[in-house]
C-alpha cells in the first residue's frame, strides 16, 4: 500500500506542472560542430531462406559500400558487433549498438521466390532508437539486386542527410583504350559506382562527351564517323543512333539537352569560328545564339533552363559568361587568375562547376551562378568535364595522368572537396555524364 | 481505503505506468511501405527494344501503412506481415549451393588515392611570410573536420569523444572503475583541405589568420570519464527511478530546495563545448545546413540525458524535411555526448536539469 | 623549296602512317590515281610523297595561336603552288591542339588553325572548294610526351591530299 501511495504521489506530481518552480531552462547556443563521417552499421540482410542467403549478404555490401563511397559515412566492420540480427522483427537491442558507436543501423531482410526478389529494412537513429522514416519494402527481379541495394543506399542516405541520393543512376562515359597517339575511344554506359559496363558504340570512330537527356533514355555525344565531328543523338534501351542534321559541310559538336528535353544547344564551327546554336528536336531548326570572332562552346543550361552558362574566349583567354537561353548578351562570371572552361549548371541551381587552368595546373572548382566565392576541389596535371550527381552534391570528372604513358580514369570528389577518389572502369575513361536517378 | 479510492489509485498507476513505459512496450505495428523496383539485367538491356518505351510503372514510394498491401503484380500474393512479432524461427542457413543463378561481384571498392600531402597551403590570406616553423602550423588533411586541431590519436586508441586514460584492473580496484581501454578524440583538421590546396612546392607560403573565435574561452580540459562526480547513486540504467526519487524529493520538499547559484561563463561553455563535438554536420544536406533548430532536454542529476525527453522547440531556415534532419543530427549530438553524462556542478542543479541549445550551423556551411 | 620546311616534313616521316590513318582513303588512291609516277618517290614533283615530304604538309603555332609565323606561311606557300600545279587534288586540312586544354576548347581551336590555313591556300589561289577542313582538338597527338618538345609539333595543322578529282 505504502509503494501504491508513493506511486500515487508520484503520478500527482508528473501531471501536475509545471514540475520546476525555479529558474527557467539554462539557454545556450551552438555555432561550431565537427565534420566527420557519421558511423553506421549494415549488418546482414537476414535472409528468408537459403536462397536468399547470397542476395541478402551481397545487398547488404552494396548498400555499405554506397554510404562508405559517399565520404559522409563510416561503415563500422561486423567485427566489432556485439548483437547479431537473426530477425528483422526482432527489437533492435540499441545498447549494443551505442557501444560500438553505430550512430545509424540498417536493418533488412531478403525474400527470394523464384525470379522474385523482396527486400525489405528499416532505418534506426541508435542513439534515441528511434526509426528514421518507415520501413519499406521493394520487389523487383533477382538479377536487379544491385539496383535494389542502391535503392535502399538512397533511402538511408536521404533520411539521413535530408537530400536525395544518387546511387541508383547511371553513367555515360567514353572508355579509352591504346596509346595516346592511336587511342581507341568508345562510348559506354555503366552504373554510378563502376558496375554493369556496357558499349554503345565500337571504337571504329573518335567519340567524345556523351551527355543525358533529362529523363536518361537518350544520349548525345559527337562522333567522327564521318570524317568530321557532328553531333549524334543515341537511344540508350534500343542502342540505336542518329546523326542530328546541323548546316551541311560544318562540324559541331560539345551539344547538351535542355532540360525539358526538347531542345539542345551546340557548337557549331563556321569558317574556324565556333558559336553557340540551338536546336529545336522536333522541327531539326536550328538558331544561332551567338555571334563573334570568338570561340564559343562548352553550353550548359541552368535547370530553369532560362539561362546558358559557357565558355567563350571573347576577352583574349577562355573564361565564363552567362546568357539568356535565347541568346543575348552575356555577363562574364570568372574573374580568377588563369583560363576557365566546360562550366555545368547544378542540378540545384546554386553553383556552376567548371574547370580551370592556371599556372600549368587543371582544377576542378566550383562556384555561385554570378562567379563569387569561387572554390577549387582538385588539382592535378589535368582534371576535366565536370559532371553533377543528380543531387548536386558529388562532382565527377576526367582526370588524364601525364607524358607517354599517360592515361584517362573517372575521379568523383565531394563539392565540399573531400573524398577524392576514382572510379573503376575496366579500360581508360573520361567524359563522364551522370544521368537522373532511375525510377 | 475506501474501493473508491482504490480504483483512483489504480487507475493512477496504469496512467502512470502506461506513460513510464508506453513507449518501450509499444506493440503498434511499424510502419511499412512498399516499393517495386523495375530493373532490367545486363542480357536484357543489350537485346532490349521497343518494349523499354513502355512505362515501368515503378509504384512511388507511398508510404503504406499496411504491410499486407498485396503488390501489384502478378506472383502469388506475398503476405508481408511486419508488424507481428512472430518468433518466426531463422532457417538456419545451409551452405549456399554453388547453383546461384547469378555469378554476383564483389560490390566495387572504390580506392582513395589521395598520396599523402607533404606540406600543405592554406589558401587565400594575403601576407607572404616565410613558412611557418612547425606542421601543426598547418591545417593537414583529416577524415574529420573540427573546432580545435587535433593531433594523430596514439594507434592503440580506439577513437572516443573524450580522451581516457587507460585504466587498468588494479588501480581501480577500489573504486568500481571498470578496466578501461585507452581512448582519444580522432585526428582532426581545422577545415577542409581540398587538393587544390594541397601543394608540393616549397616556396614562401601565405599564412592562415587565426579563426576568430569570439567569445571563446580555451575549452577547460575535459574530465575524464573515469573520475567523474558524484558517486551518483542513481545509475544511467535507472533513469525511470532517479525521475522518481527527484520527483518525490520534490514533492516531498515542495520545491524548498536551493536553485544554487547561475552557472559560471566558464560552466556554461564547458557544456556548450562538450555538445558541440558530437555535433557532427558532416552528413547534413546542404539544406539542412541552412536549418537554426532549438532543441530542449531535461538532465538527470548524474548529467546524463533523460529518456524521451529531448524535443525540438522550434525550427528555421528549411523545408520541413531539412528541419527533421537538422533536428535528429542535434538530438544525435546531446544524446551521444550525454551518453556518459555531462559535467556539470551538482550543487547548481536546479540551472541545468532544463537545457535550450541553438543549433546554429551558419559557421559550418560548405563555403 | 626552303629547306626548313624539308626538315620539318622530313622531321614528321616516321608519324605521317598514323596521321593518314585517320582517313584510309586519303593517300592510297591519290597516289594511284596521279598516273605513271612510281607511287611514293618524294622526288617526283607530281606525287603526294613529294607534297607531304619535300614541300612540306603541316605549318606548326604557337600556344594557344592560330595566326601563321612566316616560316608557316613559307610552307604554305609550297603547298599553294603544289595544288595549283597538280589542279586534280583536292585536299583536308586537319587542325590540332596539343593537350593544354579541354577538350571541347581544343576542338574549336583546331578549327580556327584548320581554317587559318585553308585561307592562307586560297589566297594564293587555290580554289576554296578543293580545300576542305576539320578540327581533331587534343585528339590526334603525333608526339606522346607532355613537354613543350612535343607539345609544339602537335600544335599542327596538316594539309592532307584527299584524293585525285581525276580518279
Amino acid at each position: 500500500m505504502m509503494k501504491l501511495l508513493t506511486s500515487l504521489v508520484l503520478g500527482l506530481t508528473l501531471l501536475s506542472a509545471p514540475v520546476h518552480a525555479q529558474s527557467g531552462p539554462l539557454r545556450l547556443e551552438i555555432d561550431e560542430g565537427i565534420i566527420e563521417p557519421m558511423p553506421f552499421a549494415v549488418p546482414n540482410f537476414v535472409p528468408d531462406d537459403a536462397s536468399a542467403a547470397q542476395y541478402a549478404t551481397d545487398i547488404s555490401r552494396v548498400v555499405a559500400a554506397d554510404l562508405t563511397g559517399t565520404g559522409l559515412f563510416r561503415e563500422i566492420s561486423s567485427d566489432a558487433f556485439i548483437s547479431r540480427v537473426s530477425s528483422f522483427d526482432a527489437p533492435v537491442q540499441f545498447a549494443d549498438w551505442k557501444a560500438i558507436n553505430a550512430q545509424a543501423l540498417v536493418t533488412g531482410a531478403v525474400n527470394v521466390s523464384g525470379q522474385r526478389l523482396t527486400v525489405r529494412f528499416r532505418v534506426w537513429d541508435v542513439f534515441s532508437g528511434q526509426e528514421l522514416g518507415d520501413g519499406l519494402q521493394l520487389a523487383g527481379t533477382t538479377d536487379g539486386w544491385r539496383r535494389m541495394a542502391h535503392k535502399v543506399a538512397d533511402q538511408v542516405y536521404s533520411r539521413i542527410t535530408g537530400e536525395g541520393g544518387y546511387f541508383d543512376s547511371r553513367v555515360a562515359f567514353v572508355s579509352e583504350s591504346g596509346p595516346k597517339n592511336q587511342r581507341l575511344k568508345r562510348l559506354a554506359i555503366m552504373d554510378y559506382d563502376g558496375a554493369n559496363v556496357q558499349y554503345l558504340t565500337d571504337s571504329a570512330a573518335i567519340v567524345l562527351a556523351p551527355r543525358f537527356s533529362p529523363s536518361g533514355d537518350r544520349l548525345l555525344y559527337t562522333s567522327y564517323e564521318s570524317g568530321s565531328p557532328r553531333i549524334y543523338v543515341l537511344d540508350v534501351g534500343k542502342v540505336q543512333r542518329q546523326e542530328l542534321k546541323t548546316q551541311d559541310g560544318t562540324m559541331s559538336f560539345s551539344p547538351r539537352f535542355s532540360p525539358d528535353g526538347r531542345s539542345i544547344v551546340y557548337s557549331l564551327i563556321q569558317g574556324g569560328n565556333t558559336d553557340l546554336w540551338r536546336m529545336d528536336l522536333a522541327s531539326g531548326q536550328s538558331a544561332r545564339l551567338t555571334n563573334t570572332p570568338a570561340i564559343e562552346t562548352a553550353p550548359s543550361y541552368s535547370p530553369d533552363g532560362s539561362q546558358i552558362v559557357f565558355e567563350s574566349d571573347r576577352s583574349g583567354t577562355p573564361q565564363l559568361y552567362v546568357m539568356p537561353a535565347n541568346g543575348g548578351e552575356a555577363t562574364r562570371i570568372s574573374f580568377g587568375q588563369g583560363r576557365y572552361g566546360t562550366p555545368v549548371w547544378s542540378p540545384r541551381g546554386d553553383l556552376i562547376a567548371f574547370t580551370k587552368q592556371n599556372k600549368g595546373r587543371f582544377h576542378i572548382g566550383v562556384m555561385r551562378t554570378n562567379g563569387d566565392e569561387e572554390r577549387l576541389l582538385t588539382s592535378s596535371f589535368l582534371d576535366e568535364g565536370p559532371t553533377w550527381s543528380p543531387n548536386g552534391r558529388v562532382i565527377m570528372f576526367t582526370r588524364e595522368t601525364q607524358g607517354a604513358s599517360g592515361r584517362a580514369t573517372l575521379y568523383s570528389v565531394d563539392i565540399s572537396g573531400r573524398n577524392l577518389r576514382p572510379v573503376r572502369t575496366p579500360d581508360g575513361g573520361s567524359d563522364p555524364s551522370w544521368g537522373p536517378l532511375q525510377n | 481505503m475506501d474501493t473508491g479510492t482504490k480504483i483512483s489509485a489504480i487507475a493512477h498507476v496504469s496512467l502512470i505506468g502506461w506513460a513510464l513505459f508506453g513507449g518501450t512496450f509499444k506493440s503498434e505495428p511499424l510502419p511499412m511501405a512498399v516499393q517495386d523496383v523495375s530493373v532490367i539485367s545486363a542480357e536484357q538491356f543489350a537485346a532490349l527494344t521497343a518494349q523499354r518505351n513502355a512505362p515501368e510503372v515503378p509504384t512511388p514510394p507511398g508510404t503504406l501503412q499496411q504491410p499486407e498491401e498485396p503488390e501489384p503484380q502478378a506472383n502469388a500474393p506475398e503476405p508481408v506481415q511486419e508488424e507481428q512479432p512472430s518468433p518466426e524461427p531463422v532457417t538456419p542457413r545451409e551452405p549456399e549451393p554453388e547453383a546461384e543463378p547469378e555469378t554476383v561481384e564483389a560490390p566495387p571498392e572504390p580506392e582513395v588515392i589521395e598520396e599523402p600531402p607533404v606540406l600543405i597551403e592554406p589558401e587565400t590570406e594575403t601576407a607572404a611570410l616565410p613558412v611557418p616553423p612547425g606542421p601543426e602550423a598547418q591545417p593537414r588533411p583529416a577524415d574529420r573536420i573540427a573546432p580545435e586541431a587535433i593531433a594523430p590519436p596514439p594507434p592503440e586508441a580506439k577513437p572516443d569523444d573524450v580522451e581516457t586514460p587507460p585504466v587498468s584492473l588494479d588501480e581501480g580496484a577500489e573504486t568500481q572503475q571498470e578496466q578501461q581501454d585507452q581512448t582519444a578524440p580522432e585526428e582532426a583538421a581545422p577545415e577542409i583541405v581540398t587538393e587544390a590546396e594541397e601543394t608540393e612546392d616549397q616556396s614562401p607560403r601565405t599564412s592562415p589568420r587565426p579563426r576568430v573565435r569570439p567569445n571563446r574561452p580555451t575549452p577547460p580540459a575535459e574530465p575524464v570519464v573515469a573520475e567523474t562526480p558524484e558517486p551518483a547513486p542513481e545509475t544511467p540504467s535507472q533513469n525511470d527511478e532517479a525521475a522518481i526519487n527527484d520527483a518525490l524529493t520534490e514533492a516531498l520538499e515542495g520545491g524548498a530546495e536551493p536553485s544554487g547559484p547561475p552557472l559560471t561563463s566558464g560552466e556554461k561553455d564547458a557544456m556548450r563545448v562538450a555538445v558541440s563535438r558530437c555535433w557532427n554536420v558532416g552528413s547534413l544536406s546542404t539544406d539542412a545546413l541552412n536549418v537554426v533548430v532549438v532543441v530542449g532536454f531535461s538532465l538527470n542529476r548524474d548529467g546524463t540525458v533523460v529518456g524521451n525527453s529531448v524535443r525540438k522547440l522550434d525550427s528555421s531556415g528549411g523545408s520541413s524535411a531539412a528541419e527533421g534532419q537538422a533536428y535528429e543530427a542535434a538530438r544525435r549530438a546531446v544524446l551521444r555526448c550525454g551518453s556518459k553524462g555531462y559535467d556539470l556542478p551538482a550543487d547548481k542543479y536546479d540551472q541545468w536539469q532544463d537545457i535550450e541549445i541553438t543549433f546554429n550551423p551558419e559557421r559550418m556551411r560548405i563555403k | 623549296m626552303n629547306v626548313l620546311g624539308k626538315i620539318l616534313a622530313l622531321g614528321a616521316l616516321s608519324v605521317i602512317a598514323a596521321c593518314s590513318n585517320n582517313d584510309p582513303s586519303a593517300l592510297g588512291g591519290g597516289a594511284g590515281g596521279s598516273g605513271a609516277i612510281v607511287p611514293g618517290s618524294p622526288s617526283d614533283p607530281r606525287s603526294p610523297a613529294y607534297f607531304q615530304q619535300t614541300v612540306g604538309d603541316r605549318v606548326l603555332f604557337s600556344v594557344d595561336q592560330s595566326t601563321l609565323t612566316p616560316q608557316a606561311k613559307t610552307t604554305l606557300q609550297g603547298q599553294a603552288e603544289w595544288l595549283l600545279a597538280n589542279s586534280d587534288y583536292v585536299a583536308k586540312i586537319e587542325g590540332h591542339a596539343d593537350e593544354q586544354g579541354t577538350r571541347e576548347y581544343n576542338l574549336a581551336l583546331g578549327a580556327r588553325r584548320a581554317n587559318a590555313a585553308r585561307e592562307f591556300l586560297i589566297s594564293r589561289g587555290v580554289a576554296g572548294n578543293r580545300l576542305q577542313t576539320v578540327s581533331y582538338g587534343k585528339e590526334r597527338p603525333i608526339e606522346i610526351c607532355s613537354t613543350e618538345e612535343c607539345y609544339s609539333k602537335n600544335r599542327r595543322a596538316v594539309t592532307v591530299l584527299t584524293g585525285s578529282t581525276l580518279g
